[in-house]
């Protein structure tokens, strides 16, 4: 009896360990994780790794074609490929984390507010309102004119749009985690309303926001991508993906290279943390888990 | 009343069970949850199935109905034949075209199991289309016909109506019409009036009795009730664990029960006989509360809607070691009352005196103060502890607010423990550990951790198995004795409140309509609601602890 439990022991455990569990979902969500850890390894290493200084500019190695010593080519302006796209890769990310972590965390802290306090609700919800009725772009693209092309205003430009779904989000799982008897046992028992807020409700929301800020990456870094394109994002001099296809634009018919390959690597990579998110999601979602099994 | 008393070995036999094992689907390495059940029901025959929950008596009735959930669990061995017929042995097409036309089913929760957004004719009407070929005047007829079998009023506006414009019992009605329409041989209906008040669960249990006499239909009633059972039984299922502990004719199981579990749970069944009363303590009241009131006011700047009064002049003083039942049916402002004197709601009328405060008003900094004087246990124990919190945490939350150190606070709660007989090694296990009643204990461990002066019980015991019903109120009735506690206890149950109660209030539409020490309310009723609805207790007629009929009946 006691050698028969011991195995499902050691499957609880393993069940707390993040990596395990992924790897239990299928093949579609491990090979994403394996991606997507490859694409941060090489970016977080990628000074180390590039083979070129990305920004050094060789006028006699313009739009060269693959070799030995540039594997993917050069750029118009003899810059290596290779390079441009790993370092580039380090900036796209760090924007995409950076969008979502500060989008979550003043998103929750505001969902918090509108979702327990009636009075504070219409006006901030109405806020958020005339927030997303704008378009996203169209405020990334007013941000980033008024305070200058910097990878700063490109975050901000970036989560201030998002901020509105996180605040949604956050308020509709507040609004019936405070109706749970739990809560009114802690009121009950002369908890704060402080102490509620985040000890009794704050942890309820964090499933749907881990699985909301892997979405929020790869739309942040889409949308950088996509501000860099339209000539709105970080100055070109940084490279980005979204910046290093813009330039290869304009060469695009001599050497698709330039944009494919940024291109490529924004799609692997918003791909595989897109399943990522979703595997995440399944796994916290009880009610898949249920069907699964 | 009487219990029946209906001779069936002529009849011939509807649904016959043979040792079914039910188990886990994919292996048959772990336990099975049915070990061999088998059972009978012949034509117009009620057989009860009984058991506290995870007794199995739902997963038999789905098995029967080949409804188990796909690929977690399947039948492994035994043989279900509907009228020879044998059911496990039918493909899936097949036994949906049995579903309806042969054997159906009704459940518990009619809101659930009724489609929003259809009105109710059509979803009756679906029936109809999916088993017969019927022109369409003859399923409006046949619809209509059915609608007034189960006693519905007004059918011409009511199949034209949605499921939320109905009332609990009408929604039931629609079920039960939605089953019987195709005069199946078999109905199982699986808990079909716990959700209902009993002066409807009353008229639900006669309306599925005179329908099953007309059509001679067989009837598997599965209920944790055994005063339901009493009303309704032919023949008596005792299940526990899986397996059938004992079955037979209700009278044989009600007068003389062979095994020890069937007994256990009939002594645990409270009479309905108020408990002997209590000398009043001469010392002033702990609370005191006059005119309590709370209205709603619905609608907006635009739409004035007349204000909702939840609840309106509920006076009474309690004092020290007393016990105050407050008994009515949903909406009839108990619960508003329970939640004005916590503040977990504000009042708008009358007043609250805490041993001389008056905290109805008070605003909650200086409310907090007086908090810890009282303290509430809710009726969901799945839902009334943090399920992210160790029992510790949530056993000190409330001394740590009041600033006592976290040693005394853990302390405090491993002599709780005992108190509430958990193991101490409770403490760091999470609630979804335990089971619904280890939980209740815990919750009351939690309120008297802050040693109020008044517990406010709300619907406490309501969803616990009976057995687990008794603990729990001994353990409030021990809590009462050694610390002097005062219980307000909220309850749906007459046969709860005799048990524990000294007085009682009863409440109907926000109205308190009768009040006084429980011995006179409840044996000698005035107002004619309370009247109704001790007459709609199930099995009123039948003491179970005594194994007799009451004198009374």
């Amino acid at each position: 009896m006691a050698q028969t439990t011991r195995p499902s022991g050691m499957r609880s455990i393993l069940r707390f360990l993040p990596l395990p569990r992924v790897a239990a979902l299928g093949i579609g969500p491990t090979i994403a994780a394996v991606v997507l850890l490859l694409i941060i390894v090489v970016t977080i290493l990628s000074p180390w790794l590039a083979p070129h200084d990305p920004m050094a500019m060789s006028p006699l190695q313009r739009l060269k074609p693959a070799s030995a010593d540039y594997i993917l080519g050069t750029d118009a302006y003899g810059r290596d490929l290779l390079s441009r796209v790993i370092i580039g890769g380090r900036i796209s990310l760090f924007i995409g984390i950076a969008a979502a972590a500060v989008s979550v965390a003043l998103g929750v802290l505001i969902g918090l507010v509108a979702g327990f306090f009636r009075g504070a609700d219409a006006v901030i919800m109405r806020m958020m309102d005339a927030l997303m009725a704008m378009p996203s772009i169209l405020i990334a693209i007013a941000l980033v004119a008024l305070n200058g092309p910097s990878i700063g205003s490109v975050v901000a430009a970036i989560t201030v749009p998002e901020i509105p779904r996180v605040v949604r989000l956050v308020r509709a799982v507040i609004l019936t985690a405070r109706e749970e008897p739990y809560v009114e046992a802690a009121a009950a028992l002369g908890s704060s309303t402080f102490k509620i807020l985040f000890q009794h409700l704050l942890p309820n929301t964090m499933a749907p926001m881990i699985v909301q800020g892997t979405y929020i990456v790869a739309s942040a870094i889409l949308t950088e991508a996509i501000l860099s394109f339209l000539g709105a994002g970080v100055s070109t001099e940084i490279p980005t993906w979204g910046n290093i296809m813009a330039e290869g634009r304009t060469f695009f018919r001599i050497k698709p290279s330039l944009v494919l390959w940024p291109g490529l690597m924004l799609t692997l990579c918003i791909l595989s943390i897109n399943l990522l998110g979703d595997a995440v999601r399944d796994t916290l979602d009880p009610r898949l888990k249920m069907r699964e099994g | 009343m009487k219990l029946r008393n209906r001779d069936f070995s002529g009849a011939p036999v509807v649904l016959d069970i043979e040792n079914l094992v039910v188990g886990l689907a994919h292996t048959s390495k772990n336990e099975p949850f049915l070990h061999g059940i088998s059972l009978r029901i012949r034509k117009g025959e009620t057989l009860c199935l009984v058991g506290e929950s995870g007794s199995g008596k739902s997963v038999t009735s789905l098995a029967t109905m080949g409804l188990l959930p796909k690929g977690s669990l399947a039948v492994r061995s035994g043989r279900i034949s509907l009228s020879g017929e044998n059911l496990l042995s039918l493909g899936e097409a097949q036994m949906r075209e049995m579903r309806a036309t042969r054997l159906s089913m009704i459940f518990q929760e009619p809101m659930t199991a009724l489609n929003p957004v259809m009105p109710v004719g059509r979803q009756i009407t679906e029936v109809l289309d999916l088993h017969t070929r019927l022109g369409k005047d003859e399923k409006r007829a046949r619809v209509l016909d059915i609608m007034r079998q189960v006693h519905l009023p007004d059918v011409e506006r009511i199949y034209r109506s949605f499921p939320h414009q109905l009332s609990g019992g009408q929604r039931q009605r629609i079920m039960i019409a939605m089953a019987l329409i195709l005069e199946p041989v078999l109905l199982i209906a699986d808990e079909p009036t716990t959700a209902l008040d009993v002066t409807t669960q009353k008229q639900i249990l006669s309306l599925i009795t005179e329908l099953q006499e007309k059509h001679g239909t067989a009837v598997l009633f599965i209920t944790h009730d055994m005063g339901v059972v009493a009303e309704i039984a032919d023949s008596v299922c005792v299940m526990r664990h899986g397996r059938v502990v004992e079955s037979g004719p209700i009278g044989d199981i009600l007068r003389t029960p062979r095994e020890p579990y069937t007994r256990d749970l009939l002594d645990a069944i409270p009479g309905l006989t108020p408990r002997v009363p209590r000398p009043e303590p001469k010392e002033p009241p702990v609370m005191e509360v006059s005119d309590l009131g709370k209205t709603y006011h619905a609608g907006s700047l635009f739409n004035r809607r007349p204000p909702v009064k939840a609840a309106q002049g509920v006076t009474f003083t309690l004092k020290r070691g007393r016990t105050l039942g407050i008994v009515g049916e949903s909406g009839s402002g108990k619960s508003t009352v329970a939640r004005s004197i916590m503040r977990l709601i504000d009042p708008t009328e009358g007043h609250v005196f805490l041993e001389g405060h008056d905290i109805a008003y008070l605003p909650h900094p200086q409310l907090r103060r007086h908090r810890k004087h009282l303290q509430v246990v809710f009726q969901d124990p799945f839902r009334s502890l943090n399920p992210r919190w160790t029992i510790e945490k949530s056993l000190t939350e409330g001394p740590l607010n009041y600033g006592i150190s976290r040693d005394e606070a853990v302390a405090e709660a491993r002599r709780l423990l005992k108190i509430v007989s958990l193991p101490e090694d409770a403490l760091n296990r999470y609630p979804h550990q335990f089971s619904g009643g280890q939980r209740q204990r815990i919750a009351i461990a939690r309120a008297v951790a802050l040693r109020p002066d008044v517990l406010v019980a709300d619907e406490a015991v309501s969803a616990l198995d009976v057995s687990v019903q008794a603990q729990v109120l001994d353990l409030l009735a021990e809590l009462q004795q050694a610390v002097g506690i005062a219980i307000i206890f909220i309850t749906h149950d007459l046969r709860v409140a005799a048990q524990i109660c000294d007085d009682v209030i009863v409440m109907q539409r926000g109205v308190v309509v009768e009040q006084g020490p429980a011995a006179e309310v409840l044996a000698h009723p005035r107002h004619e609601y309370t009247r109704t609805l001790i007459d709609a207790a199930p099995g009123r007629f039948w003491d179970f602890a005594g194994r007799r009929y009451l004198e009374a009946s």
